[in-house]
């Protein structure tokens, strides 16, 4: 009884009209489909057309832009664009679109790429990049070799110990000399040689290592490379006309008799006089100290690195074939460096 | 060309967790590979605090991972990592404003991981994490340092209480209320404060002493957190016991025999030890003696002058912004550290004068707190006033059913506490209102007519006294308590251990068969007595989980001469509470003292006579737990309100009282919901089988062929009924004989045997 009546009631309800109301919207009809929607932001897949064509600085700075972007092909082409640019497609003696100062912040993260075309193409403008210019951006530069050094992928390691051979050979005062640039990246060297301790340096030590192992085959021979060039620079035998020191004994001859040592009051030469007095920076600990003169990185070197190096390169003479051959530079190094040293009366 | 194998090491590049995984295992072996990680943290760390800001994801490699990395395996080489816990505290304090969501959240969860492996100490983190916790604007990190801050409170406790890291903590949130006082980070120290306190981790009196002076800052936020806290703090606490007490309990035998049957493994082995050790923990605890907890109105070290500071602060002064919600929570506090502590503070009572009035809005409230307001050392000078005033505005024929209720029972409630701010007159007057047309009016007069025949029956008219006051007073049992008198205490519950013994005494000689109201031999008690010290004292030797060691100078004094008179007429007790050492210095005086005091010596003549042996106080208890659950099962409602212990707070709800009563007739939905509302679910009283099913149903399991006939849709069952109606007789044989061979087999699955 109850149910049927209910459901006569509800029957009822089908049909009843709705009524209309002065001021008040229609009601929506039951099956009416709410189609509205909302969007942060609509895109449309059309393209811009302009007539005149981009010039090349603005392409340069889209380029540099374009280093950011998610996709590997799309950096690598960029950094391609940038190389062939920079090498080519500029008149020589013309300032570059964007100076070295402002590309280095965008360059140097990829130094890390995941991709090892980036990294290849990355090796390859940093190469076409003005010596001159260089210079004075090294120490932003070289956490990013550092940490490239300590890499767990090998082919990372292999591309920074690529770049700071590249560094050394543009601006190899600049690298020894920066703040952290001798005990850190000597502390890398060590770390991707495997010399830190007695244990890790013999032949024999169980290689326990996570990932490729760089400790074999070529890439030791490249690192050993890189590092004879790093210590010559650092603490090898001086060639004439380089550095302050030679700068000055020459020098001094063309001051007359009661005028000595005049361009230690000169204006300074270089772009950065005063960093050295680290008066904006944080404090500085051992490690991230600045050592400007041979003296002072061979103190360090030999309180702190020449055991260790010693005892690798031995061992690596050891092993022979090519890696003893590349040892034999290090080795020369250290020879040099070391009559240096008590020619000077240093502690050793 | 042949492909060169891999081994799976080389396969992977940069695989962080799969080298931590090996530095777990064989921390040695790995030591180049952690230290060149290492190395590429420091690289990072410096690029990172070249350019906080700017920080991105570099490579494949971030500094976020890193640290997680480095904090996972610290443990292996403290060596190396000897800076490591101080560079995160750095970055942490010095750039947490700018640093990402995700790496500020993986610095504070390394630290806290650090912490846990012992490499940084918990006042060290502490203070790392406490001040970015009151200065950072963002809310999720503030919500995971408090989360933190807190957990590590709680496990720095959990063994033992730290006593110096909770000074040490203790102190940082009371330099932070107290330093300044009108900015709202006090908040966050009543927050951790309260919490803790409701976790039964902090239960000092420093605690109590940081809330104080929250109370007194001069942000409201931080004055209403401090004061709810101690109107709110305790019962919370007690709250969060009972429900930790009462967690869901494991049924051993129900666990092993889960895992008798399912398959075994190792993590349902490790299931069944958590259980065990669960349940272990669990009666360890229960036989564990209750922690003593004072509520922390009772740890304030200076109530009176804390009491006037708020009122004269928050109250009485022009100046306090408060609203009259946060002022009526004020008044609450003072006004119950008034009653608690018996204080006394010169303007609160004619403060009150202004806001009793019927139009006052909740002015219940203010009724309330004035009734707790008052206690007996009041002077009834500063009362009489607010009475009579509460009589004047409240209580007449002309106001609202429920104002006069409210009125009434506010009045019976500070006369509870005051007597002597009632005068004859005004009482009886009050008196007649028990003959008014409305309920709640009656119940209240009613109320305050039962408390003045218990009080002082003298004022009330001859035929209001009933009989007892009446008796009461013929014998001089009934006096009017004088101005600050005190009542000589007593053992609670003394008289009912009395009338029990001699209950006992009278059955024992009704089974000898001699008369039983004839006087005993003192002998054979005595014995009986000391059987049961001496049974006693074997038990506790047995186990001693129902006793806690009170230690105290009031201890057990056995004397030689145990049969001398003077001896045994001393009581000597275990002294547990000050009521039972007032009883013992009350029973000492009886001695002395002359016949005049016979009344007294009677009543306490067993605690004066005997000397009351462990068993007499376990029956005492015993006794004292039984009366007051017959109080509580009792009808009569006033009882319930005489129960109450007096640190309970007074609500307005009391004083509004009966008023339901007089808000004229209820609509039938209220009608029902009170009804309702004391009864237990209509779903507790279930036939067996309907709990059983019910249990069955909860636990998955399947229902049985009888279950499944009789639930099965009867337009279903219809057709084979109806066919059944048709068959012949041949088919019918056929049926039945297949039945009775189904039968005989026991049933279509049946084991047939053969």
């Amino acid at each position: 009884m109850g149910s049927s009546s209910k459901k006569k009631k509800e029957k009822q309800k089908d049909f009843q009209k709705a009524k209309l109301k002065v001021g008040k919207t229609k009601a929506k009809p039951d099956n009416f489909t709410d189609t509205s929607f909302k969007a942060k932001s609509i895109t449309l897949t059309q393209q811009s057309l302009t007539l005149t064509a981009p010039t090349t600085t603005t392409q340069f700075t889209h380029h540099v832009s374009l280093l950011g972007s998610k996709s590997d092909a799309q950096r690598r082409d960029a950094l391609a664009h940038l190389t062939t640019h920079l090498t080519h497609s500029r008149p020589t003696g013309a300032p570059l679109p964007q100076p070295v100062s402002t590309l280095l912040p965008t360059l140097a993260p990829l130094l890390l790429d995941g991709s090892a075309g980036v990294r290849a193409q990355l090796v390859r403008l940093l190469r076409a990049l003005p010596p001159r210019d260089v210079e004075d951006h090294v120490a932003p530069l070289l956490p990013f070799v550092r940490a490239g050094m300590t890499h767990l992928a090998a082919d990372i390691r292999g591309t920074a110990v690529e770049v700071l051979a590249w560094l050394v050979a543009v601006a190899g005062r600049a690298v020894v000399g920066c703040a952290g640039g001798w005990i850190k990246t000597l502390n890398c060297f060590l770390s991707v040689l495997g010399w830190h301790t007695a244990e890790s340096a013999k032949w024999s030590a169980s290689r326990a290592a996570v990932g490729k192992s760089a400790s074999a085959g070529r890439p030791v021979v490249r690192v050993l490379g890189v590092l004879a060039e790093f210590l010559a620079v650092g603490i090898g035998a001086e060639e004439e006309g380089a550095g302050r020191t030679a700068g000055a004994a020459v020098g001094a001859g063309t001051w007359e008799f009661p005028l000595a040592q005049v361009e230690a009051h000169m204006l300074p030469q270089t772009a950065q006089p005063y960093v050295y007095l680290n008066l904006f920076g944080q404090p500085r600990d051992e490690e991230g100290e600045m050592y400007e003169t041979r003296e002072d990185r061979f103190r360090v070197f030999a309180a702190r690195f020449l055991k260790a190096v010693e005892r690798g390169v031995e061992s690596a003479r050891q092993d022979g074939g090519e890696v003893g051959r590349a040892s034999s530079a290090v080795s020369k190094v250290l020879k040099e460096a070391l009559g240096y040293a008590r020619g000077a009366g240093l502690e050793v | 060309m042949v492909k060169r194998k891999l081994g799976a090491l080389e396969k992977v590049e940069a695989d962080l967790p799969n080298l931590q995984h090996k530095i777990r295992r064989d921390p040695k072996s790995y030591i180049e590979d952690f230290r060149a990680q290492h190395y590429q943290y420091e690289s990072h760390r410096e690029i990172f605090m070249a350019a906080p800001a700017s920080a991105t994801d570099t490579g494949i490699i971030s500094l976020r991972e890193l640290i997680d990395f480095i904090a996972h395996v610290a443990d292996c080489y403290p060596e190396i990592t000897k800076d490591f816990p101080q560079q995160l505290m750095d970055i942490l304090t010095q750039h947490h404003l700018i640093l990402q969501a995700e790496l500020r959240e993986k610095i504070v969860g390394s630290l806290v991981l650090l912490r846990k492996k012992e490499l940084l100490d918990s006042a060290t983190l502490l203070q790392t994490l406490f001040p970015i916790l009151i200065s950072t604007p963002s809310k999720t990190l503030r919500a995971l340092l408090f989360q933190k801050i807190l957990m590590d409170l709680r496990s720095s406790n959990a063994k033992s209480t730290n006593h110096k890291l909770n000074r040490t903590m203790q102190t940082v949130l009371y330099n932070l209320v107290t330093s300044d006082r009108t900015s709202s980070k006090g908040l966050w120290a009543i927050k951790l404060t309260r919490e803790l306190w409701k976790r039964q981790i902090w239960t000092d009196a420093k605690a109590v002493e940081v809330m104080k002076e929250a109370s007194l800052a001069t942000n409201e936020k931080v004055i209403v957190g401090g004061i709810r806290f101690f109107l709110g703090g305790d019962k919370e606490r007690e709250e969060m016991e009972d429900e930790s007490s009462d967690e869901e309990a494991i049924d051993m035998g129900r666990v092993k025999h889960i895992v008798g049957i399912n398959k075994k493994t190792k993590k349902k082995a490790r299931a069944v030890e958590k259980a065990r050790a669960t349940v272990k923990r669990r009666e360890r605890k229960k036989n564990q003696p209750h922690p003593l907890n004072f509520s922390a109105l009772h740890l304030l070290h200076d109530p009176q002058g804390y009491a006037e500071s708020l009122f004269s602060k928050h109250l009485q002064s022009t100046k306090s912004k408060l609203n009259l919600d946060q002022k009526l929570l004020v008044l609450q506090l003072v006004t119950r550290l008034v009653g608690l502590h018996k204080l006394h503070i010169m303007h609160l009572y004619s403060y009150f004068q202004k806001y009793l009035t019927p139009r006052q809005p909740s002015v219940t409230s203010f009724l309330a707190s004035l009734a707790q307001a008052s206690h007996d050392l009041v002077p009834p000078d500063d009362l009489e006033p607010l009475v009579q005033k509460i009589a004047n505005e409240f209580v007449s024929e002309a106001s609202a059913a429920e104002v006069a209720s409210a009125g009434l029972n506010a009045i019976r409630e500070i006369c509870a506490r005051q007597p002597l701010a009632m005068n004859e007159t005004l009482l009886q007057d009050l008196v007649m209102y028990r003959k008014s047309k409305d309920k709640g009016v009656v119940m209240a007069a009613r109320g305050l007519l039962s408390l003045f025949r218990e009080l002082n029956p003298e004022w009330l008219k001859r035929r209001d006294r009933g009989k007892e006051a009446s008796m009461g007073l013929r014998s001089g049992d009934k006096k009017e308590k004088r101005f600050a008198e005190q009542a000589a205490g007593g053992i609670e519950g003394i008289e009912l251990l009395e009338q029990w013994k001699e209950e006992e005494r009278r059955k024992k000689r009704a089974e000898k068969g001699l008369a039983s109201d004839a006087e005993d031999d003192d002998d054979e008690d005595e014995e009986d007595n000391w059987d049961a010290w001496n049974v006693e004292e074997d038990e506790d030797s047995d186990d001693s989980d129902g006793w806690i060691q009170v230690q105290s100078d009031a201890e057990i004094e056995l004397s030689d001469s145990d049969d001398d008179d003077e001896d045994s007429k001393r009581p000597k007790k275990k002294a547990k509470s000050d009521e039972e050492t007032a009883a013992e210095t009350a029973a000492e005086a009886t001695t002395e003292a002359s016949k005049a005091q016979k009344e007294l010596d009677q009543k306490l003549s067993l605690a004066a006579t005997r000397i009351l042996t462990p068993a007499d106080l376990a029956k005492l208890q015993e006794l004292r737990t039984e009366a007051a659950v017959n109080a509580l099962a009792g009808v009569k409602g006033r009882q319930s309100a005489s129960n109450r212990h007096h640190d309970d707070p007074l609500t307005a709800e009391e004083i509004e009282g009966l008023a339901a009563l007089s808000a004229g007739k209820a609509t039938r939905e209220e009608r029902i919901a009170h009804a309702k509302e004391g009864k237990t679910d209509r779903a507790d009283h279930k036939s067996v089988t309907a709990k059983r099913k019910e249990k069955k149903d909860a636990q998955g399991k399947s229902t049985t062929n009888k279950e499944k006939a009789r639930k099965k849709n009867f337009l279903m069952t219809l057709g084979k009924a109806k066919s059944k109606n048709k068959r012949s007789l041949v088919q019918t044989r056929a049926v039945l004989k297949a039945h009775q061979e189904r039968a005989k087999r026991g049933g279509r699955r049946g084991n047939t045997g053969n």
